[in-house]
């Protein structure tokens, strides 16, 4: 308490300023304005908590919501396992770890929405042309249908987190110390035995991090959604925060969008604070 | 103990670049006093930087005028960024509406402007969208129409005439011959029909075949409490016949697919599209779009030989101005369309298709464009009438339930009824 005198405020001051203007204050504005017929312009009338039982009724947002669901579970559950094995790849002492480590983070530095364009190349093109030249027809088609289509944006995202979440695994493979395994390979413990037994447990911490990260990921994708399959075919694989765009912008019903983003927000507010209680906890236990 | 001094002479400078930031907004105004500034955005991004240049010319014969043009990318952007500046105050003078159900959200922004030159020269019916008792709200852009856009050389390889094509029986046949002869003609399919875009079936197709239940009239359709899909199997044979004869899956297939990459390439030999395509046609390949492709009406008992040609935008001038600004920006207008400098631009720079009277038409650069121009002053056309589908977004509910319709999803029977259901709701 002592130390909040005038220069706390001070440097406190310009990103106090800077997020109140851009996320309280529009934060409370369309808390308002989900209670009313907002259409973008003007709002006339108060609606009451109309547009929140409207919205449960909503077809189309459900769907979008369980679609999201689905796709979170199948990218955080691969991620996780793909960042892990690229994460023990590149702690192994190969020549290359480093050059491998670059690569293998780099997709995460290209923008979602081209991302999308060039994956959706890939999948209509190239996989066409690869499964016509070698007979596998499972490759034709892609994204024309719902499943593919599903299965297209959780490459995507995979291809494009892998290799952060890669980070995190790193960080704490590192930390594991070496008397331990040292100590193991004199028990004459076997590569697999070390990794279950000693690897793994440590490594725990980061499962619970890189969990909740991809999570509130998934969740909040929009621009990969929107390169790669816009929703299609008929709105099957549109996500959440693609739908509420689409409520907004497109069906041009503003104060029921904004409903929807609230509870799209409450969702992603409870991952996160989840994320952020399970986090302080493992640290108190290490 | 001089780093303290260092994090506050930065905080410092920090909040005074943040402070600063409103400054300068306070001064502009000041200085834009002296001058009548007009700043006009609009929807319209492929003609930005020839309208641009247009505007400056207005600029040199108008000294006392400064105009400020944003363009914003088509389609949801333009409105999102319209909506946003309407509600942050910061209105713009003159801006770009697309139709009745825009006009009606602007509406207490919209001036009368049937005291303008241009809107006696407008083409009859090119008001129809945006015309309230005697008050005109807007001022047409253009004009556009869409069709089956062909490969002349396709054609005549397989010895088809496209004049002679007029019904669908003859669309069907000249289709089948051009399948059965594939290989000889070096094409993977006869359409390419880009399923992916809901606008396409939802839009376009479905305009030709909801437009005579609304007599072509797109004030009739947005004010209709319902649709009747009274030509609901014409639509459908259409439909199926672009989607059996097309590059498969469609479902994937998308708009830039559909005209670079197999129509401008020469792999198929029709596209259902409008004349916006030619600049991308010509892009990929000059000569072809020069010479080489020319635009088929979509069939319609009743309709054959007709078009449907229509206004995407409208002009609008804001009503919350000084009335001195608003004269300014009516003149504006006038000029654009009426002066000869603002009609060598239109026919030559913008590419357009005119929508007024007095235009010389022997001068519309592209082939397409003078088609349908062609197409339009013989009357032969058939209304734009999605312009007046309901607000939520219904050509795109209509697309989508066509895409559930091609994965088996749904039947035809559960599309028209859906569709007919989803327009109703929000006209009750």
């Amino acid at each position: 308490m002592k130390n909040r005198d005038f220069t706390f405020w001070l440097f406190l001051t310009p990103v106090i300023l800077g997020l109140s203007l851009v996320v309280v204050i529009p934060f409370i504005y369309g808390l308002f304005y989900s209670f009313t017929d907002w259409n973008g312009i003007k709002a006339t009338t108060f609606l009451g908590f109309e547009n929140y039982i409207k919205l449960f009724q909503d077809e189309e947002f459900r769907a979008a919501l369980w679609f999201t669901i689905k796709f979170s579970v199948a990218s955080v559950i691969l991620l996780n396992i793909l960042g892990l094995i690229l994460a023990l790849l590149v702690t192994r002492k190969l020549k290359s770890s480093n050059f491998l480590r670059t690569i293998f983070f780099m997709p995460n530095l290209i923008g979602g929405l081209i991302l999308g364009f060039i994956w959706q190349f890939i999948f209509v093109s190239v996989f066409d042309d690869i499964g016509t030249a070698l007979g596998i027809e499972a490759l034709s088609g892609w994204l024309s249908t719902t499943n593919t289509g599903f299965w297209g944006l959780v490459i995507l995202t995979c291809w494009q987190m892998a290799g952060y979440i890669m980070i995190i695994y790193i960080a704490y493979l590192q930390n594991i110390p070496n008397e331990l395994i040292e100590a193991s390979q004199i028990d004459g413990a076997s590569s697999w035995q070390r990794f279950r037994n000693i690897t793994f447990p440590l490594v725990a911490p980061a499962f619970t991090i890189s969990m909740f990260l991809t999570l509130s990921t998934s969740f909040k994708i929009y621009d990969q959604n929107l390169s790669l399959t816009n929703g299609g075919p008929y709105n099957s694989t549109q996500m959440v925060a693609m739908e509420i765009v689409k409520t907004a912008f497109n069906e041009n019903q503003m104060a029921f969008a904004q409903a929807k983003g609230v509870i799209f927000f409450l969702i992603v507010a409870v991952i996160a604070i989840t994320q952020v209680y399970y986090n302080k906890k493992r640290e108190v236990d290490m | 103990m001089n780093k303290v001094y260092v994090k506050i002479a930065f905080a410092l400078v920090v909040a005074s670049i943040l402070l600063a930031g409103c400054v300068s907004t306070g001064g502009e105004s000041g200085v834009a006093s002296e001058k009548i500034t007009i700043e006009i955005v609009q929807g319209k991004v492929e003609f930005a930087k020839q309208f641009e240049s247009l505007a400056e010319s207005y600029e040199e014969e108008n000294p006392g005028v400064d105009i400020k043009i944003t363009s914003v990318g088509g389609g949801t952007d333009y409105l999102t960024s319209l909506k946003t500046r309407f509600s942050s105050g910061e209105e713009p003078e003159i801006f770009s509406i697309a139709g009745p159900s825009e006009a009606e959200q602007f509406r207490q922004y919209l001036t009368d402007l049937s005291d303008t030159d241009a809107a006696d020269l407008a083409l009859e019916g090119s008001l129809a969208g945006v015309t309230e008792g005697d008050e005109v709200l807007g001022l047409p852009f253009n004009q556009e129409g869409y069709g089956f856009i062909y490969n002349k050389n396709i054609f005549e390889q397989a010895g088809i005439d496209p004049n002679e094509i007029i019904t669908y029986g003859d669309l069907e046949n000249a289709v089948k011959t051009l399948d059965s002869k594939k290989e000889e003609l070096g094409i993977e399919a006869v359409f390419a029909y880009p399923a992916k875009e809901k606008w396409v079936g939802g839009n376009h197709l479905s305009n030709v075949y909801l437009a005579p239940e609304f007599n072509h009239n797109v004030t009739e359709a947005y004010n209709a409490d319902t649709v009747t899909f009274e030509k609901s199997d014409e639509l459908k044979r259409v439909f199926d016949l672009q989607n059996e004869y097309s590059v498969q899956p469609t479902l994937s297939l998308d708009y830039s697919q559909q005209v670079e990459e197999y129509f401008s390439l020469q792999k198929v030999a029709i596209i259902q599209q409008g004349n916006w395509v030619y600049p991308s046609v010509q892009e990929m390949d000059p000569e072809f779009a020069a010479n080489s492709i020319g635009i088929l009406p979509i069939p319609v008992e009743g309709y054959e030989g007709s078009i449907p040609v229509g206004i995407p935008n409208y002009w609008a001038v804001n009503s919350n101005s000084d009335e001195e600004v608003i004269e300014v920006s009516k003149d504006f207008l006038d000029w654009m369309y009426t002066s000869e400098t603002g009609k060598d631009y239109v026919l030559n720079e913008f590419n357009f298709i005119p929508a007024y009277e007095g235009y010389d038409t022997e001068k519309i650069s592209d082939p397409l464009s003078q088609d349908i121009y062609d197409y339009a002053s013989e009357g032969n056309t058939i209304g734009w009438v999605f312009a007046g589908y309901p607000s939520n977004a219904w050509g795109d509910i209509l697309g989508a339930n066509m895409q559930k319709y091609l994965s088996d999803e749904m039947t035809w029977e559960e599309l028209i009824e859906d569709s007919i259901a989803k327009w109703e709701e929000p006209r009750q």
